[in-house]
């Protein structure tokens, strides 16, 4: 049974904002509902409408799945735990020997950059108003965390820097964060 | 019922239409309405997030199937989802045992 246009542009609506698995779920029941106005007797079109309008605004939908993306979770969380990483760095920093400041300054200018741009991607998946753009923002972001952690675990190991219990938790804090920014980059259940 | 008075309720509502066994999305939205004799007045398509918060939260877990030539999301409650489920409605033993006892001006029976 071919659906009726109002149920397909609604549905292409909800399309041009959110995944197609998610589109594809939401596809099932809108037409399962029409199908049960057409059972009771309404005329295809009337059934359209009906299931329309008990499925309510496209913006209302969206907007739900806007609150559960787990790119923007992902992201909330991993810009929650900056601070205290930033922090665990700072003072290995601060206390650490002349191996740590032995990093050449350009380096230390490019990874500070690094990190500016990728807590901007991580704010833009957190604060995102679109799904898809969230989406990509977060993937670019949760990569630039892996990325920088990363460097600065093994940036840390090249310069020679003894290891003190303070470094070893900074490097501890980091590889944490690795492995939260590992998980946020798995697909999600629904997808 | 009223969207708004539904907040905070609508997780184990639907975690309860998943108790008897999987369902896809349209099957708990049924359940739903009838469990409530059709007062449930909510936009059926924000059900929908509300079963992927719930999976997120390893509440209940969805998988694929085709039906009819077209892609089906089926749910199930897991172990979590079940002691959630159980909880809460502990829970709402209580409050409601405590607000109708201060609506109705009775004593409020000591909780389970």
């Amino acid at each position: 049974m071919s659906e009726p246009r109002l149920i397909s542009g609604y549905l292409a609506i909800l399309a041009a904002q959110l995944p197609a698995p998610i589109v594809e779920e939401l596809a099932d029941g809108l037409i399962e509902t029409h199908r049960f106005y057409v059972r009771q007797g309404l005329s295809p079109d009337l059934a359209a409408k009906s299931a329309v309008a008990e499925f309510g605004k496209p913006e209302a939908i969206v907007a739900g799945f806007i609150r559960v993306n787990p790119a923007r979770r992902a992201a909330r969380r991993l810009l929650g735990l900056g601070p205290l990483v930033g922090a665990c760095w700072a003072v290995a920093l601060l206390t650490g020997g002349r191996g740590v400041w032995s990093v050449p300054l350009a380096a230390r200018i490019l990874v500070l950059m690094a990190l500016a741009a990728v807590v901007g991607l991580l704010a833009a998946a957190a604060l995102g108003s679109r799904y898809r753009r969230a989406a990509r923002s977060g993937t670019a972001g949760f990569l630039g965390v892996i990325a920088l952690d990363a460097v600065l675990i093994t940036g840390v190991v090249f310069a020679g820097a003894p290891l003190t219990w303070v470094l070893a938790g900074a490097m501890a804090a980091s590889a944490a964060r690795i492995s939260l920014a590992v998980r946020a980059l798995r697909p999600a259940p629904a997808g | 019922m009223r969207a708004e008075e539904l907040k905070g309720h609508l997780d184990a509502m639907l975690l309860a239409a998943l108790e008897d066994g999987p369902q896809h999305g349209y099957a708990v939205i049924e359940a739903l309405r009838q469990s409530t004799g059709g007062r449930l007045d909510l936009p059926t398509g924000t059900i929908y997030p509300a079963l992927r918060r719930l999976e997120q939260a390893g509440l209940i877990t969805g998988s694929w199937s085709v039906v009819g030539g077209r892609r089906r999301r089926e749910y199930r409650l897991t172990a979590a989802g079940s002691r959630a489920l159980s909880g809460r409605r502990a829970d709402w033993r209580d409050f409601s045992a405590m607000v109708t006892a201060a609506l109705e001006g009775r004593p409020c029976p000591s909780p389970a």
